[in-house]
Parts: C-alpha cells; structure tokens; sequence
C-alpha cells in the first residue's frame, strides 16, 4: 500500500513537470518563472495561517511560503494585501466530465451482472465540462475525483485538476480511487431488485474475487481482472439512507476493505455511538430547507423526523467534530456555489471552527487519497493549486478573485485598485458642485448636490432649494464615468463625465464633461472627505438559540435516553405462565437482569432497588412473538429477480427507525421473525428480532438466533396475479414450482459434495456460492424452513420433498388448508403459523376457514397465529381471541399461540414464551384480560428494559406536540428572514406484505 | 341451559323452512341499540314485526299466542348490525377480476345501481350473516361519482327480496388536497395537490348541472332524459344521501360549505380521520360521519398510536354522530369482524352500548333507516340476533339465534360446515 502511494506521488509530479505531449503551434509561450503572492492572509494549512505572508510559486509547484522569505528578482509580483489565500479544495464525489448515462459499460467478457463494472476507467470517458469546472472552481474546489454514478461496483475514478482547458492537462491521476454502493442503477437485468440482492450480488461478487485470485480457473473475466488490479486503490462507498454506512461496513469487515463512505448528512444521529467504520466518511453539507409551514393543515402533516433533521443538520459537521469524528466534506447536492458557503458560515455559527471545516476540504481528502505528500496545503513542494478571495469567506462574504490551478490562473473577479469612495468638490464650466460617491469599492453610487433659485415675483423674495440628484457611476482600472441630470439655474438636461483617476489613491480625477447645452468641457473633481472604511465587524454570530436534542430514533416518540434494564416485582398480578401452573391469579413476577427470576403465588425474593409494581387487576404476559412478520424492513421485503434467491437476507436491511415498531410494542408485540417475501420458491433468510426501539438495526437482531429462510409456494410464485405479462418465469404451475425445489436441492447435494471431494484432496476448489451455501445450511439442518403455503395439495408435495431430502419443513405460514392435512404435518414434524380469519382476498384462499388454527392443533401441530401486516401485528391477542370463537379453543391455548408456540417454532422456547424463572423479561401488563377486545397495553418490557409505557405514552405525545411546534416557529421565522422554504412532501407509506415486490409498497395491497 | 341450546337448534333447523309468524324469546339479556338494556327481556315478534317488549320475569304470556317460545337465557340479543359503505355482495375473491363486479368504468356514474349485482348467495356474505352483522349498505367504488348503493339484508334468495332501501345514496370520492403515489411497486413520493382546486370544481360544475336539471324536472315537463342526471334527483329532493368520501381537514371544510351551497338534505362524511379537529362545525352543519375502520393505522408518523381507536370517543365528545364502517383491504370479507372494531372502540372511551349503537342504530339514522332498522323497538323490524356472550368480543360472539324481517336465518355457513366434515375425518383431539 505504502508503495502505492509513493507511486501515486511519482506519477502525479511526472505527469505535470514532463513535457508537452501535444506540438505547440508557433514558440512555445512565454511564463515567469517565478510568481510570488505577498501581502497575503495565507491558509497553508488547517493549523496555519499566516498574516501579512508571501507565498511563492515555481511553474505547478509551491517553493516556499511565510512572512519573511527570500522572493528571487526574477519573480513576478502579484499584490494581495487585504486578500485571503486557500489551498484548493479537494471534491472526492463527482462525475464531472463525464456523462450522465453512459449506454453500456460491459461489453466482452464481463461480470455476468451488469451492476459489477469494476473494469470501467473514468479517465478513458471523461471530457471537458466547462459549467461544472466553473461550478466547483467558484466553491473554491481545484481537484476532483470524478467517477461514473451509476451501478454496484462502479470502477475506478479519475482524479482532475479542475479549470484546464485541455483533458490532458486536467487529467491528475487516472485510476484514484474505486467506488461502490448498493445501488443497481442502469443495469437491464431484473436481479437485484431490492437492497438485500444488492448486498448478496456484492458478497458473491467478492467471493468470485477471490475465486478468480485464487484459483487456475481458465476463464477470463475483464471485470474481475480490474477490480483485482483496483483493489488496493482508495475506496468509496455511495450510501443513501441513514442505516447504509452500517451496511456497508459490515460487508467492509468481511472482505477485509477499508471504504470511505460518502453519508447522508444524518451522521450525527448515530455515528457518534458507532465509531469503529472500517473508513471515514465524507459528509454532505446541502443542509435540508425548510418547509413552507404557513398552512397549519398541510404543517400537521410534516413527520417530526423531516422537522428534527432540519434544525439538526446544519449541527452535523460540528457534532462530529465535538466526538472526535474526523471527516471530509462533498458539495453533492448542492448546485449554487453561495449556498455552499452560506451552509459552511451556517455549520460555523454551530460551532464548528474554520480548521475543522478547512481539513475537511483539504488535508483530510488528500489523506484519503493517499496523497498528503502533494495536495491539500501550501507548504513546499506541493502543487501549487489555491483560491484567493477579496475576504475569509469562512467568515465573511469574501468574493472568489481567481483560481490558481497547477501554477495558473483562472481569473474570476478584478477588484478596483483603489477605493474611490468619499466627498467631492466638483469644478464643471466654472461652477462648483457638491457629490458623494458611496457603497462598495466595486460597485459605487453617487449623489450630487445642487442648488435651485426661484423669485416670487408677487413678494419679491427669493427661495433656494436644495436638490440631491442620483448619479449613474462606472469605474474600472482607472477610469470613471458618471451620469447625472442637472436641473439647476445654469443647466437642464443630461451631463456626462469621463475621467482619469490620479494619485495613489485616487484623490483627484479630471477630463471631459459633455453637457445640456452640446458643449465639451473640462471637469475635475477633487476629494475633500475620504470615507471612513466602515469597519465591517461581520465575523459570524454564534447560533445561541436553543436546538433539540437528539432522540434514539430521533422521531416522534423515540426515546430521551436507550432504555435500560431494572429489576421489577410485579405484586398480585394474574400471571399468565405459559407453564404446567396456568394462570395464576394475584400472584408475584420478579425480573433482575433482564432475567425473569421468580413466579409463584408466594413473595419472592425482592432484588435491591427494585421497581415495584402494583398488578391488582392487572394481567401478565410474556410478550407477543409475531411469526410472521414484514415491518422494519429497508428497500425491499422480496428479492423477485431469480426464483431462488436463497443468498439475500432480511437481516441485512434492518431499519430500526420503522415508526410501527413503537406501534407493536404499544400491541405487547416484544419479538417478532421478519420474512422475506413471497415472490418466489425460495426467497431470503429470515430475521429474528426483539423490538428495541430506539436502538440500531444490528441491536435489534437476537444473538446467536437459530436460522431460517423463507420458501413459497403457490400462486404468487407461479405469478398468478401478477398479469399477463408474467407468464414465462418458471414456474407457472404448481407442477413447476416442486421441480424448482428438487432442482436447488439437487445441486445443493452436489456443491456439498464438491467440497467434500476437496477436503478430501480428490477434486478442485468449488467456487463459494452463497446462494448453495444456504440450500447446504438446509440440507444440513442448520436453517430451518418457513414456508409460504395454501392448498393442501402443496402442502403434502412440499412434505414429500423434504421426506426425500431426508429434512423436516419446520413451519408451513399462512398454512389455510392445514387442517385438510393437519394429522400429515403432526406426521411430519411441521408447524403452522396462520391468519386467525383471512380470506376471500385469493383463489387459492377459497377453502380457508377460521377454525383452522383449532383444528390443526387438536391434530397435535404446533400452531402460531401470526400477522403478516402492520396494522394486525399490533393486535395479536385479539386475533388468537379468535380460535376461542372459531372452535371453542381455551384462553390457555389461545393465549399460547402468539406467545409459546411462536417462541417453539422459532426455537427460541429456551428463553422464551413462557413466564419462568431464568427466561428473558420480555413482559407485558395489561390492563385487562388480553383475550379481550378491551384489553390495553400499560408496560412492554424487553429484557428487563422498559421500551413502552402507556403513561409516558401520553406525555411522548405532548413532547411531540411541543416540538413540533416550536421547530415549526423557528422555520416560520427563518422564511420570514429570507431564507427559502419548499412545499411539503409526503412521503408514500412503506407497509409490507409478503408478495409486495420492487423496494418500496404501499398500503393497497391486498394478497399475501 | 344446555337443554334450550338444543331446543333451539332443532327450532332452527325446523322453522328454517316453514317461518311461524308469531316468536316469543324469552330470559335474554336485551340491548336495544339505542343505548338501553334489559336483563330478562321478553321479545315479541308478529308477521316480523316487534310487537312487544318487556321483563320477562314480570310480563305474564299466553303460550297459546305465540307459534314458537324461545328461551334464550344468559345469552345477549342484539338489534342486527349493520355493515356501511361495503362492497359485500359486489364481489368474491379479490384477486380474480371476474368476481369483482364493484367498479364501474367513468368518473360520473351517480346512474350505476349496486343494488342489482348484489349476490346473496355469496359464501362471503354467508360468512358476515354468522357474526351478526345482518345488513349491508353494498356500496360501488371508483370514478368521482362512484355510483348508488342499496341497502341489504344479507339474508335473501335475491336481491329483490334482500333490498331495504334501494340507491339510498350516491357516493362521491372527494379529491385529495394531497396527491401522487405513483404506481404499487414503485410509489412517488405524494405532495400537496395542486390540481386539487380544479378536481373541486369538477364536482361543484356537475352538481351545478345535475341542480338545473332538477329546478327544470320540476318545472318544465317538455325537458329531454338525462339518464346521469336523473340519478341525481333525489340528492336534492332529500330522497338520496350524498356520501363524500374524505379524510382531510381541507377535505371536510369544503365538503361542508359545498352541502350549505347546494343545500343538501342528508350530506354523509365517509372516513372523517381528522373530523374530530372540525367537531362544531360538523355539528353545526348536522354532518354525521361514517368513521374509518377503527383497526387502522395512523396515517401520520407522529399520530398518537391509538388515533383510530379513539376517534368514536372523539366525535362523541364533540356531539358528532356517527356510526363505524369498515371500507379498505379485504373489506368484505372482514365485514365479520365489525363488531370487535367496535369493541376496541369500547376501551377508548365509549360505553359498550355506545359501540354497539354505533354499529347499529346510529348507522341507520346515517343511511335513512333507522325508522324501521336497528334498534330492538316496538314497531320495527325483528332483525335481530342472538350471541352466547358479548358479540363485541371475540371470545364470546357466538351467535346461535339469527332473525332478518322476522324470518330465521342460518347460524352455519359453508366454513363451519368444513369444519364439521373434516373434524369428523380427523377423528378426535390428539394429545400433543
């Protein structure tokens, strides 16, 4: 790596000192060699800054800079007294000079994805792009690496130097850096089609990196030959939404990567409890807008999330500074070179310092880059790329007066010399005049005084009146031209001036009028008053007001603080057991731990410190385990690409800031299994999760859960509602779909096989195949199998698969004509997890019928009543409620089928499902008998931990109220100063069920 | 007890066929629907009316009179509930296209009548019938105008006979001041509607028409038939309900100056999520609400998480009327589980006998019925049923007596009678 970056160095100082590729037309022209800026505030480094310094340059190179250096009298001078000088910034994210869509970047003997284009090279697409150079050149950027947008692994960038006018003169460093993220972009194929098959595809492709390494295979790959080559080039990964970072870190962690991660701007919601990323993060700063919140109706309606993240973000560089965070800065997202200084002033006065934010931009960048030797700073030796600015635009408005790229200029702006601003005696064909030139240096305005005498000729008296006349004022290197309309007693009409300024600063100009009358005339103007330099104090005001504090997750009801484990004594309560006692009435629970330790009618031993809480009337239960569930779930709940999809899992697109696992914990929902979709035979691994609101995804995930996957069957994987375009995946029949099993199995057996040749050093190395890895994990009995089933027909055929196999289905879900078949499955082995009454939504629902949950579990089958939908999923007991009715089930049996007998299909019965000492304190007090329609949730407890609260219920609602409130107060304020707001947008509801495909679903679905 | 469960079985099975005209039920535990109760109530019924009601412990009987005497002890009888704004009997399963007969083509179809594609031999309707809900307001869906409803028994041999009322009322889906979603799988974001003012107008300028066309009818007998139009008569006359479908504050507001503005009799607000942030002046203008199922989610993030469940309590503390409907996904099949929506309402600030007039006598004031329907009072129609235990909970909605017009309707369906074949196939309970 070391040797890497020396080359870089090489290179990079080879490129620009070699000679010129293309002939020159003519002798070649003519430079100084030496250029040296004094008088100058110098930035040289985040730490330094120099006052009053020189710094100087030699061809593309810095040679020396300070206050007191020797300048060679060979140099040119340039003049930068009250200016500001800044190394160039360095944008590490940006596609400039390439196309928006590039038509095809795989052709020839590429990764069979066209998602993975590692082979694809910026620097052989890029050209000129004069709009975009001029964008970031005006932010004071003069490098950029630019890569192609598009795609998983998205090949390498290429690092420019920004305002040449010629591609290979822009061209730094071809292969700078190598860019990744999770989204498929352009490519045609349907695989992946949500974020879990991008993270899968991303895996396996790595996997085939290594195989490809590794391995004499004799097929050549172009795409695996260049990602080998980029490898150790540094890495970017593109995330877009808050958990992606994670994300992508896991997989970083895998594979052995260090990726630099370009963030959302929500970083400091969450980074700064989860420090140790594999890389460092490049921050965006297009600091939301406010919303147009003038009408309270459509106000209402804002998520507190949205109203949170736009008082907070402008914080997001400073709190991560505050915890030690260090980070770089992209301008992605913003279009308007004012707006990227106008948020860095803004992210100042919260608190971050010019150091902070100039590393940032500069030497954090080039360290990323691996070239600290080069770029970043002014110190010698390196290339001479920096902005100079009228004033610290840090701090002030400071106007960008040119770019020096490589050691030449780009210039923007050219300030007057001097300052003509002050009081004039003005000497026009013998007649004196008052005038006043003011504003800025550059922009003057002018105003004349002059004199009218009118006589009344009734009273004979005269009246002088006093006229103040605007003047039109132009001025440039030392000529000044004014306008004005004289309407006096000599003149009455237009006179023109044109003057040249003398003196050192200025003081006098003088040259010829035109007037009224068609005359030329001489003119001069003297100053008899210099304007006071109006000390313009504009240092930036510290944002004092009050900001809200962050909550996990930092949402309507998230919390103040994690919640933490207590112990508890629950006295005299109705304690639902779970266990051979039953129900037992006023009896005692006692939780340490996070551990139930006793239940009994007796008193038990009561910990330290404990809460105590007062159960008289009250109900409780362990809580609810939903079999079947879709919430908390990112981009996608069915990877539809491929009909066995067996790689892709759902544990690895958590989203803990899903607003329904609140809602379920509110429901006494405390664990809950989230499945893959439906869309397919075999769709993704499960995720086993506790609803630890507040905490991350990763949090959430049981430790050492036993595995599952999900399988379907029937009509959704036949694509039977799907429309009459979907009619040629296999399968498209029952018939079809059993074959598709024995297919994957089959070549399961054999890759286990492979590898078992191999061991035994009588074969080659397989390749590592992901998706065949998990169908072995089956085979092997280590994951078990939820299966998506309806008709009985199905049911038994996908019995006699796994009879085959010689493995057990462990759950049929949904499951609606198990009773049909019920004494097979007990034969079996298999559970059934089912909707307490859904039907009528399908044909293949026809013969499902309420009293199936009853039926099947007379027949000995371990039977869950699950939701598969949000709304549902927070009614649970209610809906177990519902085999008392359909059947006549005993509340004990009922009541176990949303507790026990899930934590028994899950095998998590060891801890829990029931109320015994020494299970996990995932509690739940009722109001009520649970079985009843009025029965409300007063505490959910996990692990001992209190994670809802019917009381603090009530006041998270007020909280969120008030906040809401007084954010909305502060963005009304903020328009009313100017700034611009946007219109609201409401955002599409995101609830999943099991055949929702594509990454996003909506409400309106209506089969599962 | 267990003797009378019998008695009253063999009844059923029996009366089925041949109706007797005058029903006696004795010892039960009444609820009237409008709110009273009596513990031991006497109810008589004659020719399918309710001709008496009283203790049956202190009202003395002639057994002579009465055809059939049924003692219903420990049990509940309750005034048949009432499923508004369904598409119960317009279809079967939701994803085969050929059972979905609920969504006409075109945007103004105040003309298009549910009444006559009702099926009262739909195993869905069977299934509805057994938790007694025992009328349906069988609604049409889709267009501006969606079409006019009927009001049914779901106990008939057709649907003439199954009518109540027939196009009690037009349905007309107000715009959203909200718009966008894109397509399922791939949603847009939804913003503010700015064609929301235009989408308005279309429906002012159609009522504008449809109001001249009826000063004309009234008028001037020499005006052409508008088939459209002439659906829209009884909007004005007060003979129709107008049923405006809408959920947002700025929804509600123009929906009540655009009833004052064409005077309409009975205007209905069908959803009213945010109604209880308008409670006066949705009293003040005498606008009812047919609430949104009760188990839905919030539709804001940041709602309080039992919005749905509390907005009965809401209204009812602003004196609003309302009754409880049950439109949204699988909408049909779930119009069994209406009276648990109610149920839940009940731990969320309104009584037991409030939830259940909500699901009964007050939905038919909503929809104009309430003359002859939804309560158990002398004079009305015996639609009325018999439940175990509370039929607002799961566990003890049990119903084993069902009388629609008087007449005895089945307690099974094409489900239990499953379960029965396939119990008996199973053989006993195994032990686990």
């Amino acid at each position: 790596m070391l040797k890497k970056k020396w080359l870089a160095l090489f290179v990079l100082l080879s490129i620009k000192l070699s000679a010129q590729v293309k002939p020159e037309n003519g002798v070649a022209p003519s430079k100084p060699e030496y250029i040296a800026f004094i008088h100058a505030t110098i930035y040289v480094s985040p730490s330094q800054k120099i006052e009053d310094g020189t710094l100087l340059i030699q061809g593309d190179k810095v040679i020396s800079v300070g206050s007191k250096i020797k300048i060679p009298s060979s140099a040119v001078l340039v003049d930068c007294t009250n200016k500001v000088i800044l190394p160039s910034f360095i944008e590490l994210y940006s596609q400039i000079g390439l196309p928006e869509k590039i038509t095809s970047t795989t052709k020839g003997a590429t990764y069979w994805n066209e998602s993975i284009h590692p082979d694809f090279d910026a620097a052989s697409r890029f050209e000129i792009d004069n709009k975009s150079n001029e964008n970031l050149l005006k932010m004071g950027f003069g490098i950029a690496l630019s890569h192609y947008q598009d795609g998983i692994v998205r090949g390498s960038g290429a690092l420019i130097s920004l305002g040449q006018n010629d591609v290979n003169k822009q061209l730094i460093q071809s292969q700078s850096g190598l860019f990744y993220s999770f989204s498929k972009g352009s490519a045609q194929q349907t695989y992946p089609s949500s974020q879990m098959g991008s993270i899968a595809l991303l895996r396996q492709a790595f996997y085939d990196l290594e195989d490809y390494s590794n391995s004499n295979n004799q097929d050549r790959n172009i795409s695996l030959e260049e990602w080998k080559s980029k490898l150790s080039l540094p890495s970017f990964f593109k995330t877009d939404d808050k958990w992606e970072i994670l994300r992508a870190d896991k997989i970083a962690k895998e594979f052995n990567q260090t990726w630099n991660y370009i963030g959302t701007g929500k970083e400091y919601a969450w980074l700064p409890n989860h420090k140790n990323l594999n890389g460092a993060v490049i921050i965006p700063i297009n600091f939301p807008e406010a919303y147009d919140v003038k009408d309270p109706y459509v106000a209402r309606q804002i998520p507190l999330s949205d109203l949170k993240h736009w008082e907070l973000a402008p914080s997001n560089p400073s709190i991560l500074a505050k915890n030690k965070i260090s980070f770089a800065i992209t301008t992605a997202g913003i279009k308007q070179p004012e707006q990227f200084w106008a948020n860095l002033r803004k992210s100042i006065s919260r608190g971050s310092t010019v150091n902070q934010l100039l590393e940032a931009l500069t030497t954090k960048p080039a360290a990323i880059l691996g070239l600290s030797k080069s770029i970043g700073d002014l110190s010698p030796g390196k290339i001479a790329s920096f902005s100079i600015f009228s004033k610290d635009p840090f701090t002030e408005n400071g106007t960008l007066l040119s770019s020096w790229l490589l050691g030449t200029e780009k210039a923007h702006k050219v300030l007057p010399k001097i300052d003509l601003r002050g009081q004039y005696a003005l000497t026009l064909d013998k007649k004196e005049y008052q005038f006043e030139l003011s504003g800025s240096p550059e922009k003057l305005e002018g105003k004349i005084t002059t004199f009218k005498t009118t006589i009344d000729s009734k009273n004979n008296t005269s009246k002088t009146d006093t006229i103040r006349q605007n003047m039109s004022v132009s001025y440039a290197e030392n000529d000044v031209i004014i306008q004005f309309n004289l309407n006096d007693n000599y003149y009455n009409g237009s006179v023109n001036l044109h003057g040249k300024v003398y003196g050192k600063d200025g003081g006098i100009f003088e040259g010829d009028a035109s007037l009224p009358d068609g005359r030329m005339n001489y003119f001069a103007a003297t100053r008899t008053k210099k304007s006071k330099e109006k000390d313009e104090k504009s240092s930036i005001l510290s944002d004092t007001s009050y900001l809200g504090e962050i909550w996990f997750p930092n949402m309507g009801f998230g919390n103040d603080t994690l919640p933490k484990s207590n112990s508890f004594v629950f006295e005299n309560v109705t304690a639902w057991t779970n266990e051979s006692e039953g129900i037992l009435t006023e009896a005692c629970v006692i939780i340490e731990n996070g551990k139930i330790t006793y239940v009994g009618k007796d008193k038990g031993t009561y910990p330290k410190n404990a809460i105590i809480v007062s159960g008289k009337g009250k109900h409780l239960t362990n809580g609810i385990i939903d079999e079947h569930s879709h919430i908390a779930i990112s981009k996608g709940v069915n990877e539809a690409g491929q009909a066995i999809t067996a790689e892709v899992s759902i544990g690895d697109v958590l989203n803990s800031d899903d607003i329904n696992v609140y809602r379920q914990l509110a429901g006494g929902v405390t664990s809950a299994q989230l499945l893959h979709g439906s869309a397919n035979p075999i769709g993704g691994q499960s995720a086993l999760i506790k609803l630890k609101w507040g905490h991350t995804p990763e949090e959430m995930l049981i430790p050492n859960a036993p595995k599952f996957i999900k399988c379907a069957l029937g009509e959704n994987v036949k694509q039977a509602n799907w429309g009459e375009n979907n009619t040629s995946r296999f399968p498209q029949t029952r018939m079809g779909v059993e074959q598709v099993f024995y297919d994957g199995f089959n070549r399961a057996k054999k890759y286990q096989q492979d590898w078992e040749n191999y061991k035994l050093k009588k074969g080659n190395k397989p390749r590592k195949d992901l998706e065949l890895e998990v169908l072995s994990e089956i085979l092997s009995e280590n994951r078990f199998i939820t299966c998506h089933s309806y008709v009985q027909s199905e049911i038994n055929m996908f019995m006699h698969v796994a009879d085959s196999m010689g493995i057990k289905i462990n759950t049929f879900t949904h499951i609606l004509e198990g009773y049909k078949v019920a004494d097979k499955m007990k034969k079996h082995g298999a559970g059934g997890s089912t909707f307490a009454d859904w039907w009528a939504y399908k044909f293949e629902v026809n013969d499902a019928i309420p009293y199936n949950a009853k039926m099947m579990t007379d027949q000995g089958v371990i039977v869950a009543i699950n939701s598969d939908d949000a709304e549902m999923g927070r009614r649970l007991n209610q809906e177990a409620a519902k085999s008392i009715k359909y059947g006549g089930m005993t509340e004990e049996e009922a009541w176990k089928m949303v507790t026990m007998n899930p934590a028994k299909l899950l095998h998590l019965d060891n801890t829990l499902g029931s109320l015994k000492p020494g299970k996990d304190a995932d509690i739940v007090l009722w109001d009520s008998n649970p079985l009843t329609t009025t029965a409300k949730v007063e505490l959910t407890l996990i692990d001992g931990a209190v994670y809802f609260d019917q009381k603090k219920d009530e006041l998270l609602q007020r909280r969120n109220e008030m906040e809401r409130g007084r954010i909305i107060s502060k963005m009304l304020q903020s328009a009313d100063q100017g700034e611009t707001t946007k219109s609201f947008v409401k955002k599409g509801k995101k609830h999943f069920h099991c055949d929702t495909l594509g990454e996003e679903g909506t409400e309106s679905e209506n089969t599962h | 007890m267990k003797l009378t469960f019998i008695l009253t079985f063999i009844f059923v099975q029996f009366i089925y066929f041949a109706q007797p005209a005058k029903i006696l039920i004795i010892d039960g535990f009444l609820h009237k629907g409008n709110g009273e109760t009596i513990d031991h109530a006497l109810v008589g019924i004659k020719n399918g009316i309710i001709t008496e009601i009283g203790n049956s412990l202190v009202t003395r009987f002639n057994k002579a009179d009465w055809d059939t005497i049924i003692s219903v002890e420990g049990k509940h009888i309750y005034p048949g509930f009432i499923a508004a704004n369904s598409t119960l009997g317009l279809t079967e399963i939701d994803a085969v296209r050929a059972t979905r007969d609920f969504n006409e083509t075109g945007e103004f179809n105040p003309h298009v009548r549910s009444q006559i594609a009702f099926n009262p031999e739909s195993k869905v309707v069977s299934t509805v019938l057994t938790n007694g809900v025992l009328v349906c307001q069988s609604t049409p869906r889709g267009g501006i105008i969606s079409g006019s409803s009927a009001i049914m028994t779901l106990n008939g041999w057709n649907w003439e006979d199954a009518t109540i009322l027939a196009d009690d009322g037009i349905h007309v889906n107000w715009p959203s001041s909200l718009q966008g979603g894109g397509w399922w799988a791939e949603p847009a974001p939804k913003k503010t509607n700015e064609n929301y003012q235009i989408q308005k107008n279309e429906i002012d300028a159609f009522f504008e028409l449809a109001q001249a066309y009826f000063e004309g009818h009234n008028k001037d007998k020499e005006m052409k038939f508008d088939q459209r139009l002439e659906a829209m008569i009884g909007c004005f006359k007060g003979a129709k309900r107008v049923y405006f479908h809408a959920d947002e504050m700025q929804q509600i507001l123009d929906i009540i100056s655009f009833s004052s503005k064409f005077k309409l009799k009975f205007p209905v607000i069908v959803g009213g999520y945010d109604a209880h942030l308008l409670g006066k002046r949705l009293k003040d203008s005498n606008i009812p609400i047919l609430i949104r199922r009760i188990h839905s989610l919030p539709e804001n993030e940041d709602d309080p998480i039992d919005q749905s469940f509390k907005l009965p309590y809401l209204l009812k503390k602003e004196g609003v009327l309302f009754g409880i409907q049950n439109a949204g996904d699988m909408e049909a099949m779930n119009a069994r589980n209406l009276p648990f929506q109610a149920g839940t309402a009940t731990a969320y600030g309104i009584t037991e006998e409030e939830a259940l007039q909500s699901i009964s006598l007050d939905v038919c004031k909503i929809i104009g019925i309430d003359k002859k329907y939804g309560s158990i009072e002398i004079g009305k129609s015996a639609t009325l049923f018999v439940s175990e235990g509370n039929a607002l909970e799961m566990k003890t909605n049990n119903v084993s007596l069902i009388l629609v017009n008087g007449e005895f309707a089945p307690t099974t369906n094409f489900q239990s009678d499953l379960f029965q074949k396939y119990s008996k196939k199973l053989g006993a309970k195994k032990q686990n």
